[in-house]
């Protein structure tokens, strides 16, 4: 990884007031993003929400009707994509059905008149790369999912960008696969050092692939940030909504230690903020837990996931497949961390009062 | 059991009826025209289709086609492009316009450019001026096959196009790769088979036309007779052998589409086998 960055750090690419409709849709609202040197970082939104319009507007698929567009310094708006320096790797890949692998990644080499031999040198690196050495000869058709988004890849790096787009990467690809894939993407984008932006629907991918996360809603950008940041710290209701596994609950001053901030204001409670045990277990939160009932338990796997009736509510929350088995129907005791309560458009995370005294560390 | 009996069945009724249906509808007439030709002998028939008022119209139709292949190749590559790579204002207007020639009977075709063309309009001043004549000559004849092949090969097209979606093209783009290199290397090896299918389409109904080309014609023996119109003519004048030995001209150029569309398609079948 790159590492740190500090605040001071110039950015690479940058949006300004950006604003942008087709026809009467507005799909973008005065976006400004700024994206540091050699980071990954996802768009992450529902469709719709304008994820895929910033990266084709970045790639200069699209013109904004106003803003800017920066590249390493540079206004972009009227350099049309192809000198922009950027790789493009598209949902659906786009390969050229009727070349083989090998004319598809030669294909922007050859457009820029590079010499026979360098273009054959730099697609055998290439092919090694992607680990796909001796299927050069095949077409498209011929190749599996997870081959042919290395070889889009692959394609899209060939020319040496400075910048590399990619618009759902993983979308095409059977689940099991898609694992594997965004390891590998990870790794590879992190050795090259190639400054990144993919664009998912997926919260988990964003979560695991990126260093950076931009959540896209309705045409704006809702927040940016580590996924860190946006997972503990959310800033809008959407977020904090958006992203985990988000439960709200209207009548949040019923629970014990959590006070009502305000009129017409609610809470999102995740499954981590809730810790459950069964009676008798409970050692450290004794005095302040609650008694709730057990409505349902599901097995997922790794863990144990619960639903907990408590004050008339049903609530999250989960447990380690190692912990001692819990019944339906068992009455335990539950213990909620925080809440995050949303107050129009403000956000506010209240912390269990019994713990205030207690440094809280998330 | 039961069901593959029953499937056996239906099969081979279907196949019956098809061949029974080809059998009355066009291989007898085919053989009626052959036989019709020769009715009076090879001396006969080779005078027919030698004369000179007949060669002259096979090669006026050949003509024709040549030019109404020609134009609407080109018309229908671009507008099948422009229509699925674009998006724009009055695309709808656009694909219905190019339907119409389907969907107008030929006579009002032809009676569309008389009146466009003719004496009566306010156009003809401007063209007797510059000497150009329209109506009741070659290129009329040109005008009228073109307009109503017009469609036959954008309609090929489009759905191919449509079907590919642009990000190829915009793949292409996006390296640095010019219009012109898009179209030969992304869109033209796509767009091959449906093209050329789109020609033979477009070829045999052009060399077939009869209706708005006999109404722009003027019927001038040796000058303005498409093939079809000079077989009406002798089919009108009571000479059947005549008027079917001109139809077998007609016929072996139909054949020879034909074979040429086999073999495009079966060359077509082999390329693709070898990606697969």
């Amino acid at each position: 990884m790159s590492g740190h960055n500090n605040v001071s750090e110039k950015a690479y690419v940058e949006l300004r007031g950006v604003n942008k409709h087709f026809g009467d849709f507005q799909a973008l609202k005065d976006i400004n993003i700024s994206i540091s040197r050699g980071r990954l970082i996802a768009a992450l939104g529902s469709s719709g929400s304008g994820k895929t319009t910033i990266l084709r507007m970045i790639a200069g698929l699209e013109t904004p009707d106003s803003g800017e567009i920066v590249i390493d310094g540079k206004v972009v708006n009227d350099i049309p994509g192809s000198d922009r320096g950027v790789g493009f790797v598209f949902q659906s890949y786009a390969l050229f059905r009727y070349m083989t692998v090998y004319d598809n990644i030669a294909f922007g080499l050859r457009v820029k008149k590079w010499d026979v031999a360098t273009i054959n040198q730099r697609v055998k690196e290439l092919l090694n790369l992607i680990n796909c050495e001796g299927l050069e000869g095949r077409y498209p058709s011929q190749l599996s999912g997870g081959q042919r988004q290395r070889v889009a890849f692959a394609r899209a790096l060939a020319p040496n960008p400075q910048l590399l787009l990619l618009d759902e990467p993983f979308a095409a690809i059977d689940a099991k696969v898609r694992l594997e894939l965004r390891a590998w993407l990870r790794k590879m984008i992190t050795q090259l050092g190639i400054t990144s932006i993919f664009v998912t629907h997926d919260q988990d991918e964003a979560i695991e692939v990126a260093d950076e996360i931009i959540v896209t809603n309705k045409g704006r950008v809702e927040q940016t940030g580590t996924p860190r940041e946006l997972y503990v710290n959310p800033k809008t209701p959407f977020v904090a909504s958006f992203i985990g596994n988000a439960h709200p609950v209207e009548n949040y001053d019923q629970f014990q230690f959590f006070d009502r901030l305000g009129e017409g204001t609610r809470a999102i409670i995740r499954p981590e903020f809730v810790s459950v045990f069964k009676k008798g277990e409970n050692k450290q939160f004794v005095k302040s837990a609650e008694e709730g009932v057990v409505e349902d338990v599901i097995f997922r796997g790794s863990s144990l996931e619960l639903k907990l009736r408590l004050h008339g509510v049903t609530i999250p929350a989960t447990r380690s497949v190692n912990d001692s088995i819990i019944e339906i129907g068992e009455t335990v005791d539950v213990f909620i961390h925080r809440l995050i309560v949303v107050d129009g458009e403000k956000i506010i995370v209240q912390h269990n009062k019994s713990l205030k005294k207690e440094s809280v560390v998330i | 059991m039961q069901m593959n009996r029953e499937n056996a069945f239906i099969k081979w009724t279907l196949i019956v009826g098809c061949e029974l249906f080809l059998a009355l509808f066009l291989i007898l007439p085919l053989v009626f025209i052959i036989q019709t030709a020769f009715a009076q002998g090879l001396a006969t028939y080779c005078n027919s289709i030698t004369d000179q008022y007949a060669v002259k119209a096979a090669w006026l139709t050949v003509k024709a086609t040549l030019w109404a292949v020609g134009v609407n190749t080109l018309f229908g590559l671009s507008a099948a492009w422009c229509i699925t790579k674009f998006a724009f204002r009055g695309k709808k207007i656009i694909s219905t316009f190019i339907d119409l020639p389907v969907t107008v009977s030929p006579i009002i075709a032809g009676l569309i450019y008389v009146l466009t063309f003719g004496r009566q309009s306010f156009l003809f001043p401007l063209l007797d001026k510059y000497d150009i004549e329209i109506i009741f000559a070659t290129p009329g004849i040109i005008l009228a096959t073109i307009f109503v092949t017009f469609p036959f090969i954008s309609r090929e097209l489009i759905p191919v196009l449509t079907a590919q979606g642009v990000d190829e093209e915009e793949a292409a783009s996006l390296m640095g790769a010019r219009t012109w290199t898009i179209f030969r290397k992304v869109t033209l090896p796509h767009i091959k088979w449906a093209l050329l299918y789109g020609v033979v389409l477009c070829t045999a109904r052009a060399m077939g036309e009869f209706g708005a080309v006999s109404v722009l014609s003027g019927h001038l023996r040796g000058k303005t007779n498409t093939l079809p119109l000079y077989i009406e003519l002798l089919y009108q004048g009571y000479d059947f052998t005549g008027a079917f030995a001109a139809s077998s001209i007609l016929v072996l150029l139909t054949i020879i589409i034909l074979i040429l569309r086999v073999w495009l398609e079966g060359r077509g079948n082999k390329r693709m086998e070898l990606r697969h």
